[in-house]
């Protein structure tokens, strides 16, 4: 496998449907980097989460996926918007906080899942969180 | 995009859970699931999540509250065929379901829901026998037969 070849993918997110379409171009990405499948699975399921945060509070944004494919392989998530912003980060990153009708669970369980985990959100300007999983 | 099924088979309502599920679809899935419990008297909702490889915190969501309809309906959930990188991502991501039971396979969810009405038409049956008035010191004379095998007769049609 040439891995050289995996091109980011830059999706914009506006519904539910390219939430599945940019899970699943992760999904493959983390497997042709050597990901065994439950970790590939787990980085779809940190896609889906942050997808799904941006179909639910915002009017859209941009997720992008990013390969390293050098030495140290691995993959980058990094999700935007210009959405209201998270005003209470602490919070939900410790879990179970939710404004929604949700499980509380996805920002919290996404850092748990991935290595490094940052969230910089600014109220009325937007939100941009990015993680990053390393091929062990 | 993949439609769910639902069959019927014996107490059980066979739902297959199509692997990407969109929001719309989760509501017209679980209306379906309420009225064929009706229609057919089920006792148990078997989710299949076989076809499913990524399942996220409103993919739990969904489970959780199609079982706590399914529960007002008089029925359980039990989920099937969740695959191994599946479990683990749940658990990972802190995922925990309520009043739902777990089996392997259609097998597995047969014979539990097999063994469960056996116990409950067993304590049913013993319900019905309490209820008629023995009088042990004279035995089984004293027991009007005919209304016990009426009664258990109606059980057994339940």
């Amino acid at each position: 496998m040439d891995l050289e070849r995996l091109l980011p993918v830059r999706q914009s997110v506006t519904s539910v449907m390219d939430v599945v379409k940019v899970r699943r171009q992760g999904l493959e990405m983390a497997l042709e980097l050597g990901f065994p499948t439950p970790e590939a699975t787990k980085i779809a399921v940190v896609i889906s989460e942050l997808g799904r945060n941006i179909v639910l509070y915002t009017k859209g944004g941009l997720i992008n996926l990013i390969a390293y494919t050098g030495e140290r392989k691995g993959i980058k998530i990094i999700a935007q918007d210009q959405g209201p912003g998270i005003d209470n980060v602490e919070q939900v990153l410790e879990g179970g906080y939710t404004s929604s009708n949700g499980m509380g669970l996805g920002i919290s369980g996404s850092r748990r899942i991935m290595d490094e985990f940052e969230v910089k959100s600014v109220a009325g300007v937007g939100t941009k969180i990015t993680g990053v999983k390393w091929l062990r | 995009m993949e439609t769910s099924t639902i069959q019927k088979l014996e107490n059980l309502l066979l739902v297959s859970v199509p692997r990407d599920l969109m929001d719309d679809e989760v509501l017209r899935l679980r209306r379906q699931v309420v009225r064929e419990i009706r229609k057919y008297h089920s006792r148990w909702v078997m989710l299949d999540f076989s076809a499913v490889d990524i399942c996220d915190s409103f993919f739990g969501r969904f489970i959780q509250s199609t079982a706590d309809m399914v529960g007002l309906m008089g029925a359980d959930v039990i989920v099937s065929g969740l695959q191994d990188a599946v479990v683990e991502t749940m658990i990972e991501l802190g995922m925990t379901l309520e009043n739902i039971r777990a089996v392997l396979d259609l097998d597995d969810a047969l014979a539990l829901s097999r063994t469960v009405q056996r116990t409950e038409m067993y304590t049913q049956g013993m319900k019905a026998l309490n209820g008629h008035d023995i009088d042990w010191d004279n035995g089984w004379d004293a027991l009007d037969m005919d209304s016990l095998h009426r009664d258990t007769h109606a059980i057994a049609e339940v």
